[in-house]
């Protein structure tokens, strides 16, 4: 028995009992309910219905990854390079967001991006527009609304990754002739890939299992799995059925994360953050 | 320490008597649950000491783990009454004690073998003035975007109404609705809907219609008569207006099923149906009810409007619920 093992114990009796054995029981329904077998799987995998949730759900998932991507970077760099002070307050204030209730904040999106709301009222009033534009009830409603929510777990691993990196590097690299976009691309770019990969995996998987959010920014065209198993439980009673689809989404977000660790490995995605 | 262990037991004895004389209902919240509270659980309370804790919003998924767990926090719930019948068959609800519920003047279309009627409820079409030229004046009117151009709200959820709308639009007389021809709802269903906005619940259905962010929809007549009342600007359509029911069950092995019982009996009373139906626009489902009530209230109630009226069929919807919720939702991920 390995050394310290004792006083890992009462945390591997925690995990299995809290984690391992409700997932193989969710596991264990997927496969029993209503009858033994792999009919639900099959169902699922099956049917273009299902495929187009799944194929959604990736998309929602990819597209709220690359905005947050885009528009994390310029606020974490000048997090990096900020005086600390000054930096520390605008810590605050992207925590504080963080601590306010979800729905709240989703609520306050309907209010601004729906046809009569606050910015279509504005954009028709200066006369920019003379239709509505349809903000809400489809996939942009929903990038907005997540995009927001996701920033925090985005921003906060890359700046500290960008912390470590050399300010010297970029001026060096200046020296030797670089443009900006050239020491951009050629030493900002790659020094900060861990951060980036681990803020990205983290709003990827986040997103993947979504619910709240899509619900009520989404449309039902735009449905995402979490919303779809929900349906599964609640309205169809469907357990079974509910349970595949919860499987199958834990399977590729472990698939995800195993590939992570190959990519970046582990010491290095945890200590971006 | 004695002193201590003895003030514990002495606490958890009283919890215990105190449990006794306990229920839980669950509703779905809002405007609705407050009637009842109100209309039902106040007055229950007062006469027979049983105290009543709310809890809500009704989660069908909730109620089976409950029963299937063997823990069952529910005494009495308010449900849809295609899934009380579909609960029923399923074995999840307690059959009604009529020894303990008077059952002769309860409307036998709401009364079955496991639940009461809790009230029922029509269908409307309803309008924002503002955002609406004209008065629509029937369904079909809600599939005419040239005629009436604007967002449609519907109910969200795979249940009784919406696909009878596009069938009734489409022309099918109220007398062939039955069996539902799927394919056809669902293709009248496609010539609108990339202009639907889905309500989820009863105060969304509100918002919608109440800020124009929808023009018109589908709405509980409930819903529609709390906006009249707050003075909205919102016109409403009764022609061919649909009924449906919620019930009250009782899940199966509920703790306090005699005082669920007493409570069903005091809820489908005439008195408890004309408090209920005065404050939230809903018809009694007490044929005795009506003559508690006064004439300005009886008027504004679904069945002042049976004219052109339309029963949908719980039975067919309890049968076939599985089948058409898989198709439906199916057809709103496209």
């Amino acid at each position: 028995m390995p050394a310290g093992f004792n006083s890992l114990l009462p945390a591997l009796v925690l995990i299995v009992l809290f984690f391992v054995v409700p997932v193989l029981a969710l596991l264990l329904r997927s496969v029993t309910e209503p009858e033994p077998g792999l009919q639900n799987y099959a169902t699922l995998l099956g049917d273009g219905t299902y495929a187009r949730v799944f194929f959604n759900t990736f998309l929602v998932a990819a597209v709220v990854t690359a905005v947050t991507v885009v528009v994390a970077f310029p606020v974490a760099w000048m997090l990096a390079i900020m005086p600390s002070a000054l930096a520390s307050i605008i810590f605050g204030v992207i925590i504080l967001s963080m601590w306010t209730n979800l729905l709240t904040r989703t609520y306050a999106w309907m209010v601004l991006l729906q046809r009569t709301g606050v910015i279509n009222r504005a954009l028709l009033a200066i006369g920019i527009i003379d239709q509505p534009l349809p903000l809400i009830n489809n996939l942009t409603g929903v990038t907005i609304g997540m995009v927001y929510i996701m920033l925090p777990f985005m921003i906060l691993p890359l700046v500290g990754t960008l912390r470590a990196i050399d300010p010297m590097t970029l001026r060096a690299a200046a020296l030797c002739g670089a443009s900006p976009i050239q020491a951009f691309r050629r030493i900002l770019l790659p020094l900060s890939l861990p951060g980036l990969a681990a803020g990205g995996l983290m709003v990827f998987v986040m997103s993947l299992g979504y619910f709240v959010t899509p619900a009520l920014l989404g449309g039902t065209s735009n449905m995402m799995l979490a919303e779809m198993i929900a349906q599964m439980i609640q309205s169809l009673l469907n357990w079974g059925l509910g349970s595949a689809a919860a499987f199958i989404l834990l399977v590729v977000i472990m698939a995800l994360y195993a590939l992570q660790l190959r990519l970046v490995g582990a010491r290095r995605m945890t200590g971006g953050i | 320490m004695k002193l201590i262990f003895t003030g514990i037991v002495a606490g958890l004895l009283a919890t215990t008597a105190a449990k006794a004389e306990e229920m839980v209902f669950t509703s779905w919240g809002g405007t609705t649950q407050e009637a009842q509270t109100k209309s039902w659980a106040e007055p229950f309370t007062a006469a027979s000491g049983i105290k009543v804790l709310q809890d809500g919003p009704t989660d069908y998924g909730k109620l089976k783990a409950m029963v299937d767990a063997g823990s069952v926090n529910w005494d009495v719930v308010d449900v849809e009454m295609d899934f009380a019948i579909k609960a029923a068959k399923d074995g999840l609800l307690e059959p009604i004690d009529f020894a303990a519920v008077p059952k002769a003047d309860l409307d036998p279309r709401f009364t079955t073998d496991h639940a009461v009627g809790s009230f029922y409820y029509s269908f409307v079409l309803a309008w924002n003035k503002g955002a609406v030229s004209g008065e629509p004046a029937g369904w079909a009117d809600m599939f005419d975007t040239k005629k009436f151009p604007g967002k449609r709200t519907f109910y969200k959820w795979s249940a009784p109404g919406v696909i009878e709308i596009a069938l009734l639009a489409d022309g099918v007389p109220a007398d062939k609705l039955y069996p539902l021809d799927l394919d056809r709802a669902f293709k009248k269903l496609d010539t609108i809907k990339s202009d639907i906005v889905w309500w989820s619940g009863g105060a969304e259905s509100q918002q919608l219609i109440a800020s124009g962010e929808a023009a018109f929809g589908q709405l509980w007549n409930g819903r529609v008569f709390a906006l009249q009342h707050d003075e909205a600007d919102v016109g409403v359509s009764w022609n061919q207006n649909l009924t449906a029911a919620d019930v009250l069950v009782v899940p199966k092995g509920a703790k306090n099923k005699d005082a669920a019982m007493k409570f069903l009996a005091a809820a489908s009373s005439p008195a408890g149906q004309a408090e209920f139906a005065a404050s939230s626009g809903y018809a009694p489902v007490n044929t005795k009810a009506k003559a508690e009530m006064a004439a300005d209230v009886v008027k504004s109630l679904p069945d002042a409007h049976v004219d052109g009226q339309i029963n949908l069929d719980m039975n067919y919807w309890a049968e076939h619920r599985d089948e058409i919720a898989t198709r439906w939702y199916a057809w709103q991920a496209k």
